[in-house]
């Protein structure tokens, strides 16, 4: 019943007043992408970069300036064609960030709603409700008020009614945001195995990387308004495709520099201490571009051992143990990085000399501008 | 999980294309009926005021219509008599009812007087006696003649006589009725000020009072002066206290001169259009000031954490504040009851000396009997009553709709329903009244001498707080509960039916309750659109004063208030914490009665 979802080039356009006057500001900026048949896309970002409206407009909530959305071959929002199906014409699912179950209602009845709205009556009602509840691991509860559950229960309600009549997709709108932490975990894997089990294809929605990570078959990473990589985690993680997707990874290290030479997918970076750094470099930048060198503190290794390229001498600054895991500040290369490593012993003191090892498939190269 | 479902949404595929003109219709709609209710009314006003044919017996006519005739009005010496008493009354008024609602503000914010709690509460009731009532109350006790508290200052052989017929009198029944208004805005002030303001100044070296003058003050001032305004606008509408004891001295106000205006033979309905555009220009003036200092207000004193004022320890003083409040209630609302109870059932209210007083074969219920006889009385109930139900079921079908337009839609002009709806606010209830006088008085079979168009009047007088209070209730209504049921196949009309409107319940009923309860003692407007037929309780009320029966009068004055009272309390009971998270707010009810004197 799931269905394949294209994005087309959609534009979402506001106005915004500024100290100028009115000013046009793309909240969702040429963005296109297609989730197959099944498949479950993470759309990850920070606060105000896009996702949450991209989303909205998928369900119709929002009017989008220009672009197309096709659901299984039908497009469903073209409004340069003149097509704007309202929601509830759309049958889709969603799940809201804030819940959005019916207080005033039960638990049956919550489910019940939608079937309702598609003359779904009697027995095959309830039947529907009943499986949906059993999915979600909340029969036993269907005759109680939903304000008597807790948050983790209103999620596991909300997500039941928006699967029950099987909609052509499911959308999330950070449906574990307003849960505490460790709910958190336990949902994001059971949201996991529950959709994989009904086979819906899904786009969620959220700025929790590891979320992201657990959930999503393809993450695509956005910033303002624009989708800068849809890719398996895997590749997000190990070769982001720019420097604020490789910062969005958790590579809180950058090193200023300029390409001296390249070979193949790999280059040379001359950083400000004359130092020459091995680093994997995009496909367009020339030698002579003036590029960033990003990696994540764990990729950096602390005295490593064994012959190996990119080995730097450098100083331990300072030693933050935390308790399963120690961060050092380290000075090499004249700049200041982050080196983690893991364990409860902490290796190394402060105000000694160390060589640093930072493996060349890790430091990843971007060009200055852009 | 289900192939029905699935298979019948195959079946209502058909891919709906918005309907782009549903919404422009649907403001059109709305702005046609405020047109019809508030600026259909008002122009008509305005063109009353410029024009000198009778509507009665000419019909409409722009031919002579002139600034003149307007200005001729502005320059007669008994309209600026009128102008100046009211300004007047007003402003003595609003006078003691800044000394009395700050002194009040102060006892119950920042001392340790006992019973504050119950004293705050009890202050507030004098917001919910109409105020035709309230000067019945003071002509028995106060009239210079006969006056209840004469013949005992006469029996206890003190020389002196109170007044209640003057100036002073009026000035004193508006500041001892609306100063709760002004406690409302200072208290709020007040308790919301951080103490480390004043703290801070202590320890830089300035003395108690050097403080309060220096930084308490100036930091409440917007207050102050916002609880002010608000409070002069609402004496200047108010009908019934300088009716009733303005009149016996010759002292008319812009409200008692309008009414007679249209009560003499003929009667002068352009010249008391005239004298109503001037008192909505002068209300206006004054709202729009208040709403700017409420607005504009340039000090927060609101620091977003919570403090608990630390109540100044007055030592033995402290009685003496209690005193103070204890004076105050006794005079505002013991005093008037026991007025209203014993006018209500002697048989004459000459009382020689303080034993007959208590003579109980003096008391009977023989005014009630008397009130009751006249059918006059049971039938101005019934309509009171049915206007209140009509009333209350458009004017909350029709705030709901306007509320959730303007909170919940993207219907275009909405921001031009939003400022139409706030009009009413600067007009006060006589004008309104005038003003439906001129729209529907010159259109033979039409509206005028039905209950409707006194109902009609009340919407459109009470608008813009009905609809104010179900915007809040609709805010507390999260989007997505909406959005949800949107997603889950249903379209605006049944997800209003099936979710907002469950929820928003206890707000819509507490703003009915609280339409019906003002529609049941509006005055102003009722004073000019009710016939034989419609007679109102708060219009017989006047026409058993005039007629010159105080017993009555202070028997019906009992009945109504016996009524309002079960109605308030009504509201209260359905709109008490924990009838749901959208019942309308505790502090809204009151403003909607103050806002209609």
């Amino acid at each position: 019943m799931s269905s394949e979802l294209r994005v087309e080039q959609l534009r979402k356009v506001f106005t915004t007043t500024t100290a100028q006057g009115p000013a046009l500001k793309a909240a969702v900026d040429d963005v296109s992408f297609t989730i197959a048949a099944g498949e479950i896309v993470v759309l990850l970002g920070p606060s105000g970069c896009g996702k949450t409206t991209t989303l909205r407009c998928v369900a119709g909530l929002e009017h989008p300036t220009s672009g197309k959305i096709v659901i299984g071959g039908t497009v469903y929002t073209d409004p340069q064609g003149g097509v704007l199906v309202p929601p509830r014409n759309r049958n889709l699912g969603m799940v809201f960030q804030s819940y959005a179950v019916w207080p005033h209602m039960t638990v049956r009845q919550n489910v019940a709603y939608p079937l309702k709205s598609r003359g779904v009556k009697g027995a095959a009602q309830d039947k529907a409700v009943k499986e949906a509840l059993d999915l979600v691991e909340l029969s036993t509860y269907a005759d109680r008020p939903v304000t008597q559950l807790s948050g983790g229960q209103m999620q596991r309600v909300a997500l039941a009614r928006s699967m029950v009549y099987q909609p052509q997709i499911l959308l999330l709108d950070e449906p574990l945001s307003n849960l505490d932490a460790q709910l958190r975990l336990r949902l994001r894997d059971d949201l996991r195995r529950i959709i994989k089990r009904v086979g819906l294809t899904a786009l969620y929605v959220t700025h929790d990387q590891t979320e992201a990570v657990v959930l999503g078959d393809r993450i695509g990473v956005m910033r303002d308004g624009k989708l800068l990589q849809l890719d398996t985690p895997s590749a997000i993680y190990n070769e982001p495709a720019d420097l604020f997707v490789a910062g969005f990874t958790g590579a809180t290290n950058v090193i200023e520099g300029r390409l001296v030479s390249r070979d193949g997918a790999f280059g040379v970076v001359a950083v400000a201490s004359g130092e020459h750094v091995n680093a994997r470099v995009g496909g367009t930048v020339a030698p002579g571009t003036a590029v960033r060198v990003a990696l994540r503190p764990d990729n950096v290794v602390l005295n490593p051992v064994g012959p190996g390229v990119n080995r730097f001498l450098g100083g331990v600054s300072t030693r933050h143990y935390q308790g399963t895991q120690t961060v050092y500040q380290v000075s090499v290369l004249g700049a200041e990085i982050e080196a983690l490593e893991v364990g409860s012993a902490a290796r190394h003191d402060e105000n000694t000399q160390v060589t640093v090892g930072l493996p060349p498939e890790a430091c990843w190269a971007y060009p200055v501008a852009g | 999980m289900v192939d029905a479902g699935a298979a019948s949404l195959a079946a209502s595929d058909k891919v709906g294309v918005t309907r782009a003109w549903v919404p422009w219709a649907w403001s059109g709609f709305l702005i046609a009926v405020l047109a019809f209710l508030v600026l259909y009314p008002t122009s008509m006003l305005l063109i009353g005021a410029l024009t000198t044919t009778n509507p009665v017996v000419e019909g409409y006519s722009l031919s002579d219509i002139s600034i003149g005739n307007f200005l001729a009005v502005v320059m007669n010496p008994n309209v600026a008599a009128a102008l100046g008493n009211a300004l007047l009354a007003c402003a003595g008024g609003t006078a003691v009812a800044v000394a009395i609602g700050l002194a009040f503000a102060w006892v119950v914010v920042r001392t340790n007087t006992p019973c504050k709690g119950l004293i705050a509460s009890a202050g507030m009731l004098p917001l919910f006696v109409p105020p035709l009532v309230a000067g019945v109350a003071w002509s028995i006790l106060g009239s210079p003649k006969t006056g209840l508290l004469n013949l005992l200052l006469n029996k206890a052989g003190i020389p002196f006589r109170f007044d209640l017929y003057s100036m002073s009198g009026i000035i004193f029944v508006f500041g001892i009725y609306y100063a709760p208004y002004v406690y409302m805005f200072t208290a709020a002030a007040l308790r919301n000020m951080d103490p480390a303001l004043e703290d801070a100044a202590e320890i830089s070296g300035a003395s108690a009072t050097r403080t309060m003058a220096t930084v308490t003050f100036p930091l409440i001032m917007p207050a102050i002066l916002s609880g002010m305004l608000l409070s002069f606008v609402v004496m200047l509408g108010i009908y019934g206290i300088p009716a009733v004891l303005g009149a016996p001295a010759n002292i008319s106000v812009l409200t008692t001169y309008i009414f007679a205006l249209t009560a003499w033979s003929p009667p002068r309905y352009n010249t008391a259009a005239a004298v109503a555009v001037i008192l909505m220009i002068v209300t206006g003036v004054l709202v729009y000031l208040q709403q700017k200092i409420v607005s504009g207000r340039s000090y927060t004193t609101v620091a977003g954490k919570a403090f608990r004022p630390r109540p100044l320890n007055l030592g033995k003083w402290r009685f003496m504040t209690l005193g103070l409040a204890i004076l105050y209630l006794f005079v505002v609302v013991v005093l008037p009851t026991i007025a209203l109870f014993i006018a209500a059932f002697r048989k004459f209210l000459f009382i020689k000396d303080i034993p007959a007083l208590f003579e109980t074969k003096q008391y009977g219920w023989q005014h009630f009997i008397k009130m009751f006889d006249n059918p006059l009385t049971i039938a101005s109930i019934i309509n009171s009553i049915k206007v209140g139900i009509i009333t209350a079921i458009v004017g909350g079908l029709l705030s709901f709709a306007i509320g959730y337009t303007i909170t919940r839609t993207r219907a275009p002009g909405r921001r031009m329903i939003d400022v139409i709806t706030t009009i009413p606010v600067a007009i006060p209830g006589l004008v309104i009244g005038v003003a439906y006088l001129w729209a529907w008085i010159g259109l033979p079979g039409g509206l005028y001498g039905t209950l409707w168009i006194l109902a009609l009047a009340f919407v459109a007088r009470f608008i813009p707080d009905t609809v104010k209070a179900l915007s809040t209730s609709l805010l507390q209504i999260h989007r997505e509960l909406e959005e949800a049921a949107w997603i889950c196949g249903r379209g605006t009309l049944s997800t209003i039916a099936s979710i907002v409107l469950p929820l928003a319940r206890p707000g819509v009923v507490a703003a009915m309750t609280l339409l019906f309860i003002l529609s049941m003692r509006e005055l102003g407007s009722s004073l000019f659109l009710y016939s034989s037929g419609t007679m109102v309780m708060a219009v017989q009320l006047l026409g058993y004063y005039e007629g010159g029966n105080i017993g009555i009068t202070a028997a019906f004055s009992l009945v109504q208030m016996v009524l309002l009272g079960v109605l308030i309390s009504f509201t209260n009971w359905l709109s008490r914490p924990g009838r749901g998270s959208a019942a309308i707010k505790p502090d809204t009810a009151p403003t909607g009665v103050v806002r209609s004197g």
